[in-house]
């Protein structure tokens, strides 16, 4: 984390006297800034009512000045870049440095101060998803306030009332600000520390970017047809594992900012959901998953007991979700033998190569792409490529991994005759229907001609 | 004061006659006016031509040009050929000849002759004999001298010119024939292009990837570019069977070898400053119509001098037009001053001399707009094919590289990748025709300034449909 003294000192001065006298505060509290997407260990509480801090995957938590016993944040809305993965960036809006932004955490009943500082060349404002609050807090421009002009402070105040997960995000030309990265997670803990104790609580947000190929900007006006399914705006293999010691009781809450729904699936453990932006769920209305649907503008809490060792897929199960930037609008070559064309179009196109004929794998193909894109499925495991990009992550579960710990312990070792084999003996032949035959062009199908009309 | 003008008016008649020995020694020059044209020719096209009179001349100009043809022609080397072996330039020579032969007729007279007729009606039988001697034909030799050597004058300039404009007509179809090849090369590509797109879309179809809707789409433009592919091919073998005809070739001479792409645009350019005084200067077709008012003028002052000889000369045409014979001839009138003086015959002498004055400058005028427009089409051509070299092709190549990468990244389909190097490929065409257009510019421009002008044809630049890919994704 650095500090930005100098931003500071220009924050103040952009500060009307009068603002600072309504708060009655000196000076705004400090924005600290974060320069790298790498998960950041959690913060815990050095003032205030104690709690369980959370981890943002790929990003961290916001320090808070205490005044008064009033918990102070800066948020400052301003252009950033943020890289989606090795070998892509982005020119987004987000806060502090980061998109999304930093996560604010605060305990029930905390009298909670923000100054949003709008750097953005176009008036803002922030919404505080899920919250109670007084109306004039809600944050929607033009209905509960006036936009923040650029370059101008305002200051947002309330209780954190109910505890939970929540999130942030602009309600001021929310499509664009959005769609260029303003977001950000907020949790407000129980008073009571060990109510719904947890041992690991990771948060994240999910995100849609269209930035076309060789561009760095997205495409603010994109609805559905986005290239880039984010986790806290970092695409696989971009995105942190989520690393737990085995036995660990998990909770990972996420909320989805995107445009469609969501359903994540976990491997190898089934899990419950147990809270919504609306509050916790009560035990026995709980039951046993290992998709969860997250529709759009929700949040979900899910928690499992992670007691199977290994490294575990945790990814959105709409599969475009899993690839990064992808053309839409390309045939099938599957079956296509491509011999004598490829060399024809080779006359014309000398470094064309022949794709897609055994499928779309292109794990073992290294070909240039256009400037900061990213290959569609990759992300290299211990076995090879992973053929994944997109909303993936792992949930690795090691028994060696001490309590607190959240570095990356490295590929699973399976135990000895734990992974799946080739078998080496001989292939009997496949039992067939009877009657069935391949065709000569080895389609597995007959076409049975319409007869009459009683069809 | 009379008879001093009348004695004023006898005195150049008198010169005339006493001409008349010394004009009807008139005789054969040793090159037949080639030289004067060759000359003229030399000047403006850089080569020189020459008459094959002989078995021998002939010979030695098909060798000249079979050595030409050992090797891919060049410009110059196709004017050369033309002029060596052009049929219809060489036929304008004879037409020197007979110019020539026209001029030594004038400045002899005719033999004198005997005439007998017998006539019978009934009984009576008629018997005429007579002897003839050309009177008119004596007092009219000197004008006739005088007049046919202008023609002969104004053939040899009539013969230059139509060397010039073989010259040009030769480079232009020269750039067209090459031009034409390399477009057939590009069209093979397009073809190849679409062929590609047809089998692939053909085998997709057999294995149940693609629609027989989207088949057809490609297979229609498959056919599409087929047919375009015979047209440029006709195109090529028409363009070359005109160079062909310009060269004046057949037989075992028609696999001469052109090159494969035009030639290089120039480094620097022609300037615009003096160009309207060259062209003055060296317009054949304003020296023919220059020579053409002179000839008027003599023939005036004649009739102002005598009030009773009329010359009237015609068919100074500003230039001969391939098919039509050239209108040419004259008329000399002798009239006997008994009851006209002559001053009608002096005031249509006037009008036609002051005629021939406005042809002369209308001509003058029309060269110097059309060596203006001829410029400006020389530059503009060039600035267009210059941006096609340096802006439009290496742009669609780039493109092309970008449509490639993101074929690489599955980004866009192979299709897309087909369609792109079509385009990408009459972008180059394009450029070609370009190139070839500022060729035809140039020599339309030397046309303008030493030939006939550009032959009349409007240079408007007119807009080129590029096709133009517009990959989706």
């Amino acid at each position: 984390m650095v500090s930005r003294r100098n931003f500071l000192a220009s924050a103040a001065t952009m500060v009307g006297a009068g603002v600072v006298t309504r708060v009655g505060a000196a000076s705004l509290p400090e924005a600290v800034i974060m320069e790298t997407a790498a998960t950041q260990a959690p913060l815990a509480p050095p003032n205030g009512r104690p709690y369980h801090p959370v981890v943002t995957l790929n990003g961290w938590s916001l320090p808070w000045r205490m005044n008064n016993s009033v918990k102070e944040f800066h948020l400052v809305a301003e252009p950033v870049v943020r890289e989606f993965a090795p070998g892509m960036k982005a020119n987004l809006w987000g806060y502090n440095g980061q998109s999304p932004g930093p996560t604010i955490e605060v305990v029930e009943g905390d009298q909670v101060r923000i100054f949003v500082t709008n750097k953005l060349p176009e008036e803002h404002s922030i919404h505080w998803h899920g919250q109670r609050l007084p109306n004039g807090m809600d944050g929607v421009t033009g209905l509960t306030q006036p936009g923040i002009p650029p370059g101008k402070t305002f200051v947002y105040e309330f209780t954190a009332k109910r505890p939970g997960t929540f999130m942030y995000h602009p309600h001021a030309d929310e499509m664009v600000q959005m769609a260029m990265g303003l977001m950000g997670f907020w949790v407000t803990h129980p008073k009571n520390p060990d109510f719904m104790r947890v041992d690991r609580d990771f948060v994240f947000l999910l995100g849609n970017y269209d930035i076309q190929p060789g561009s760095y900007t997205p495409k603010v006006s994109t609805m559905l047809d986005f290239n880039l399914w984010t986790i806290n705006t970092r695409v696989f293999p971009g995105v942190d594992s989520m690393n737990v010691r085995q036995g660990d009781r998990v909770r990972i809450r996420m909320g989805n900012l995107t445009m469609t729904n969501h359903p994540f699936h976990l491997h190898g453990h089934e899990f419950a959901v147990t809270g919504t932006d609306g509050g916790w769920i009560r035990p026995e209305a709980r039951f046993p998953e290992v998709t969860m649907d997250i529709g759009v503008g929700q949040m979900r809490a899910l928690e499992f007991i992670a007691d199977e060792p290994g490294d575990w897929p945790f990814h959105c199960h709409k599969s475009h979700h899993t690839m990064n930037a992808m053309g839409h609008n390309i045939p099938t070559m599957i079956g296509v033998d491509q011999k004598g064309i490829a060399e024809k179009i080779n006359r014309l196109v000398p470094d064309y190569m022949a794709m897609g004929e055994r499928g779309g794998a292109m794990g073992s193909m290294e070909m240039p792409l256009p400037d900061n894109t990213l290959p569609m499925a990759t992300g290299e495991g211990p076995f090879g490529n992973i053929e994944m990009g997109g909303m993936f992550t792992t949930v690795k579960v090691r028994k060696e991994q001490k309590p607190g710990d959240y570095s990356d312990p490295g590929w699973y070792k399976h135990p000895k005759g734990s992974v799946a084999y080739e078998w080496t003996g001989n292939v009997p032949a496949a039992t067939r229907a009877p009657g069935a035959s391949l065709s000569a062009a080895g389609v597995e199908y007959r076409a049975r001609k319409p007869q009459g009309h009683q069809h | 004061m009379s008879t001093n003008r009348n004695a004023a008016r006898m005195k150049p008649l008198a010169i005339a006659f006493s001409s008349l020995l010394l004009a009807g020694c008139a005789s054969f020059s040793s090159d037949g006016g080639l030289d004067t044209v060759s000359a003229f020719t030399r000047e403006r096209t850089g080569q020189a031509v020459q008459r094959d009179s002989s078995a021998e001349d002939t010979a030695a100009s098909a060798s000249a040009v079979k050595q030409f043809l050992t090797q891919p022609l060049t410009p110059d080397a196709a004017v050369r050929i033309a002029l060596a072996n052009n049929k219809g330039l060489q036929a304008a020579f004879a037409e020197l000849g007979i110019a020539e032969a026209n001029l030594v007729q004038a400045g002899r007279l005719r033999n004198p002759g005997f005439s007998f007729g017998r006539i019978r009606g009934g009984d009576n039988i008629d018997i005429d004999r007579s002897i003839l001697f050309d009177f008119v034909g004596l007092l009219t030799l000197p004008l006739r001298t005088g007049i046919e050597s202008r023609r002969f004058e104004q053939a040899k300039l009539q013969a230059a010119a139509q060397a010039v404009q073989l010259a040009t007509d030769t480079r232009k179809a020269y750039f067209n024939a090459v031009g034409a090849q390399q477009a057939l090369h590009y069209a093979g590509q397009v073809t190849t292009a679409a062929e590609a797109s047809a089998e692939l879309a053909q085998r997709m179809s057999r294995v149940g990837n693609w629609s027989r809707l989207d088949q057809a789409r490609e297979q229609a433009f498959y056919a599409d570019a087929t047919t375009q592919l015979a047209r440029a091919r006709h195109n090529a073998v028409a363009a070359r069977e005109q160079l062909t005809r310009l060269l004046g070739l057949w037989g075992s001479a028609l696999d001469y070898a052109i090159p494969e792409r035009l030639p290089e645009l120039p480094e620097r350019l022609t300037d615009a400053n003096d160009i309207e005084a060259q062209a003055m200067r060296q317009r054949l077709d304003v020296q023919i119509a220059r020579q053409g008012a002179s000839a008027t003028a003599s023939a005036l002052g004649l009739t102002r001098a005598t009030g009773f000889i009329n010359v009237l000369e015609l068919g100074y045409a500003n230039k001969s037009q391939t098919g039509e014979p050239r209108q040419n001839g004259y008329e000399i009138e002798l009239a006997l001053p008994v009851f006209d003086w002559g001053t009608a015959r002096r005031a249509r002498a006037e009008a036609i001399y002051m005629q021939s004055l406005q042809r002369t400058a209308d001509t003058a005028i029309r060269a110097r707009s059309e060596v203006r427009e001829a410029y400006s089409a020389y530059r503009t051509r060039h600035d267009i094919a210059r941006h096609y070299l340096d802006e439009v092709v290496p742009l669609r190549k780039r493109i092309s590289d970008e449509v490639l990468l993101r074929y690489n990244g599955m980004l866009a389909s192979v299709f897309e990748l087909l369609t792109d190097s079509r385009a990408q490929v009459s972008s180059v065409n394009a450029a070609i025709e370009a190139q070839r257009d500022f060729w035809i510019a140039e020599t339309n421009l030397q046309a303008a300034i030493n030939g006939n002008g550009s032959g009349g044809g409007s240079t408007e630049i007119r807009g080129q449909a590029v096709a133009e890919a517009q990959p989706q994704h």
